[in-house]
């Protein structure tokens, strides 16, 4: 019975046999190539994305370097503020999150969408940041309901501060977040969006020092984005510290004398070159950049007629006025035009040219000597000295004395200003120079044009008989505590003769300590050298020139430069204020109570 | 009782040990990251497995034949019952509690449905049309039980046994032509309710993965990665940051060939694919004392093959996640109990055609 159940033949037994052996080695040869090929030979591309799944590294922005005065005394610095991140991978409902994050931010949705979209080009990973300086309010509702806000996070992040506030703003400048522009421009990896990147000032010249060095931090998380562990840390470098010759007291003294004002003061350290104060009025809060900026206090700042954004010390534009003079004489007495006798006698007045060209002193001078002329200002004597030479030989004096050129101070963004040539008319207006306007420049007017800046080297290499230094803000860059780059004094030598200073200087002298025009300068004990000048906006024979000039925008500039003392310089101080009207009444008394700040500071009259 | 000893297939036998020992061993570094025991669990099975094996291996053949009718009843009646009054583990009711033992009753089926199956098959000469709708309500009748708890996974390897046994027999070709055009009508509907948005998923998790966390195509995504990440010789045991981090579903059960693949590279995966490959091999190759034994070896045999590609296509996204384990390998103790008691049936028809 057991046996009858048999009915299949051993052949259909067999071919089952064969038909199943034939399945399964077709079958497991496909499954070993099958394995084959995503093992072995994708194996590369699979590596990639199991370490893709598991690991978030995210950038963590270094802490600008710190910027200090000569002192130590800290002019920026950083603060810890709550950042808002969001990621992107973390989103359950786009819309949602941009919801939240224009409520946690008080951004428009719209600006929200914005920035996202700016980051698309980044992994979803990536730590976009929404809002910086987040209220302490806002982080706690955050960070206590973390799970219901999967793709914000909070972290804290380094933020550019000025404790000073206004204080040395234009030497300082500005920073700001890099554009999209400029990273596509770049070298890659060097910044990524978010980012904030000197844009003048020191913020921009030592950027490469104060940027410090980026850290990172990879995390390896699950697959519900929960943390497993840290597996790497590179933990951010500082910047290194701008060490900067400025003396932040005297800055402060000098700001405040300014206020109100519109105008420049630079202070010059003889020995160095270092610019002690550095002074730009009105000013502005350079941290307003280092944030997110409101509207108001943009269209505020950008629409102030006081131009605060502009460094008037090394960006302005002016006309030097009897400051010039210091330049005439000096080409003078080299080219041997005049000597201290050559006397000229002033009635008010002398034609040239066929035109009437007159002195301030409507009155006459009398008779005038190079010491009085300086002294006094006679516009006369050096109309005579304008005449006698051409303006090809002015020019290179002006020039050789740093005028038409920038003064080279490791700052961004300064102009060079103008010195006129015959060739510099013929290449502007297709022109030949008329003598008549030799006689214009010969006072410091006409097209010429400077910064306070080049009058400030050009004053310093007056009082240093000919050596003419370099003007520079830094004094060393400190990389944790150790100098790796200090600055060193650097002095040219002019090649006008040292008895020709000497010459000039008396003139100097006599018109601080003299009956001269800048005798509201005087500080008793101290022998301060200097030169008022008196920089027109409108043309002086305008026949509206009194008319006009009630009206403070067109009342000229207010010049003084100066030095001190006569013998063995310390000091050099140019003091601009704009549509200061008479120079001797404004800018002078300014430079005497800067003189006897630093003296008194110094202990030594 | 010396031949039995003698004339068992200890070689294959030790294979099978093989698989359940790498599996207890894989399990473990599966459920590592989350310090899950069901290593131990799973060894616990395998000595209730190996008791039931030498239990089922000494009943006599003609017995357990007869008595599959009854047994295929007792089953059916506890399946509808489990849907009535079933315990609810992973939302489904196909988990029945014993002594505080969770019970998957659908594994058992296998073994009773193949026993029934090849008596069935011994009684006609030919597949006529009333024979083929006998055929497909014995093994409909569980299957649809088991889609009803829902078990996915054993509902769809049962269905194996149908084309299965058109290929054991002689079929009427009308019953061939309606078969087929049932099969090509099925895997129509399949396409549009089950396939299309599996592969839609599938297409656009592979976009963006991380959007698509909770879909299949994310986890088969996941499982190559696992698997491809492996290479040659694998990350080493443990040391699998798919399996680690949680990035793979049912690491333990239905995606251990990842965990493998991921830990131990081609290398072993392809050795332990070997060892899968002996075994079926040498369970295929024997005399017969009857058809009974026949169909049954063919029947069980093509089911354990079947559930292994299945599941090895799952883990390298050829094949839907349906929810197949690896046979001897994957946890679960009902299956590896059910397993075992079906080889117990081979090997004691493998020794008995030795000793005739």
């Amino acid at each position: 019975m057991y046996l009858s159940k048999r009915k299949l033949t051993p052949d259909f037994v067999k071919k089952a046999a064969v038909v199943s052996t034939v399945f399964l080695v077709v079958v497991f040869a496909a499954i070993f190539a099958a394995f084959w090929s995503i093992q072995v030979v994708q194996n590369e591309k699979y590596r990639q994305l199991a370490i893709r799944n598991i690991t978030r590294t995210v950038e963590l922005r270094a802490p600008r370097g710190m910027i200090v005065d000569r002192s130590g005394a800290v002019i920026a610095e950083n603060k810890i503020n709550f950042t808002l991140f969001l990621v992107r991978e973390n989103m359950e409902d786009p819309e949602k999150t941009v919801t939240r994050a224009s409520f946690f931010s008080g951004k428009p949705v719209d600006e929200v969408r914005d920035i996202i979209a700016k980051f698309k080009k980044y992994a979803s990973f990536y730590r976009i940041p929404i809002k910086s300086n987040l209220p302490l309010g806002t982080v706690i509702f955050i960070q206590s309901r973390q799970d219901e806000f999967p793709e914000f996070e909070i972290d804290m992040e380094p933020s550019r501060t000025y404790p000073q506030a206004e204080v040395a703003a234009h030497v300082l400048g500005q920073i700001s977040e890099v554009s999209e522009v400029e990273l596509d421009a770049g070298p890659p990896g060097a910044y990524s969006l978010g980012d904030f990147i000197g844009r003048s000032g020191i913020e921009k010249q030592y950027e490469t020092f104060l940027k410090g060095t980026k850290g990172s931090q990879t995390v390896i998380k699950n697959s519900v984005e929960k943390i497993q562990e840290i597996s790497g840390r590179v933990n951010p470098e500082i910047g290194d510290t701008v060490v900067l010759t400025l003396d932040l007291g005297l800055q402060k003294y000098i700001e405040e004398l300014l206020v109100g004002e519109s105008g420049a003061v630079g202070v010059m350290d003889l020995k160095t070159g270092g610019i002690l104060a550095m002074v730009s009025r009105p000013a502005f809060d350079p941290e307003i950049f280092a944030r997110e900026m409101e509207h108001e206090e943009w269209l505020a700042i950008s629409s102030d007629p006081g131009k605060p954004l502009q460094d008037k010390f090394l960006q302005g534009i002016y006309s030097p006025g009897s400051v010039f003079k210091i330049v005439m004489a000096l080409a003078g007495l080299q080219e041997k035009v005049i000597t201290p006798s050559t006397a000229v006698s002033c009635s008010g007045s002398q034609m040239f040219y066929d035109r009437v060209f007159h002195c301030w002193n409507l009155g006459g001078h009398g008779t005038m000597s190079l010491f009085s002329a300086l002294e006094n200002s006679c516009n006369i004597f050096f109309y005579n000295l304008g005449r006698k030479m051409d303006i090809d030989t002015i020019s290179r004096y002006a020039r050789l004395l740093g005028l038409g050129s920038v003064s080279g101070i490791d700052l961004p963004n300064e102009k060079a200003g103008l010195v006129p040539s015959s060739a510099w008319k013929m290449e502007t207006y297709r022109q030949r120079w008329f003598p008549g306007e030799t006689i214009s420049v010969a006072i410091g007017h006409g097209s010429l044009n400077v910064t306070p800046a080049q009058l400030l080297k050009m004053i310093a290499t007056v009082a240093l008989r000919g050596r003419m230094p370099l003007p520079h803000v830094l004094q060393r860059i400190e990389k944790q505590g150790r100098t790796v780059r200090e600055f060193a004094p650097e002095f040219v030598r002019v090649p006008i003769a040292e008895e020709n200073f000497e010459l000039v200087i008396e003139g100097l002298f006599r018109v601080v300590n003299g009956a001269g025009t800048g005798r509201a300068a005087r500080v008793e004990g101290l022998d301060i050298c200097g030169k008022t000048g008196t920089g027109q906006i409108i043309a002086k024979d305008n026949p509206r020139y009194k008319l006009l000039t009630r009206d403070k925008k067109f009342m000229p500039n207010s010049w003084f430069v100066s030095f001190a003392p006569r013998n063995n310089p310390r000091l050099a101080v140019v003091v601009l204020v704009e549509n200061g009207g008479d120079a001797g009444a404004i800018a002078a008394p300014l430079a005497g109570q800067i003189y006897r700040k630093y003296f008194e500071n110094e202990g030594l009259r | 009782m010396k031949d039995y000893v003698r004339f068992f297939d200890k070689f294959t036998f030790a294979l099978l040990l093989l698989l359940v020992l790498a599996g207890i061993f894989l399990i473990y570094s599966a459920g590592h990251s989350t310090q899950e025991t069901n290593h131990l669990k799973q060894a616990a099975w395998l000595g209730v497995s190996l008791l039931a094996f030498f239990v089922v291996f000494s009943l006599k053949l003609d017995s357990i034949f007869r008595k599959s009718f009854a047994v295929y009843i007792v089953l059916l009646v506890i399946l509808a019952l489990q849907l009535v009054v079933g315990g609810t583990v992973a939302r489904t009711k196909s988990w029945f509690r014993l002594w505080g033992i969770g019970f998957q009753f659908s594994e058992f089926v296998k073994v009773p449905l193949a026993l029934y199956l090849a008596r069935l098959l011994t009684q006609f000469e030919m597949i006529d049309g009333k024979v083929f709708m006998k055929l497909l309500a014995v093994i409909l009748v569980p299957v649809i039980l088991i889609v009803l708890q829902p078990d996915m996974g054993v509902s769809f390897i049962l269905c194996s046994f149908i084309p299965m046994v058109i290929l054991l027999k002689k079929v009427r070709p009308a019953v061939l032509a309606v078969s087929l055009l049932l099969v090509v009508l099925g895997g129509f509907a399949g396409w549009h309710s089950v396939l299309k948005p599996y592969q839609k998923d599938r297409i656009v998790s592979f976009l963006n993965p991380s959007e698509y966390k909770a879909s299949t195509g994310y986890h088969v995504i996941q499982s190559r990665i696992a698997i491809g990440s492996g290479g040659l010789n694998g990350k080493g045991y443990l040391q699998g940051s798919q399996s680690r981090y949680q990035f793979l579903p049912a690491r333990h059960t239905d995606f251990i060939v990842s965990v493998i693949g991921e830990e131990f590279g081609f290398v072993f995966i392809s050795a332990l694919f070997f060892v899968f490959f002996l075994i079926f091999y040498r369970q295929f190759h024997f005399n017969f004392q009857n058809d009974e034994e026949f169909y049954f070896v063919y029947l069980f045999n093509g089911l354990i093959v079947f559930q292994f590609l299945v599941n090895v296509l799952m883990a390298i996204g050829f094949f839907p996640v349906l929810g197949v384990s690896l046979p001897f390998v994957s946890y679960g103790g009902s299956s590896l109990l059910s397993f075992f008691i079906g080889e117990a049936i081979i090997f004691r028809v493998k020794i008995n055609n030795y000793l005739a």
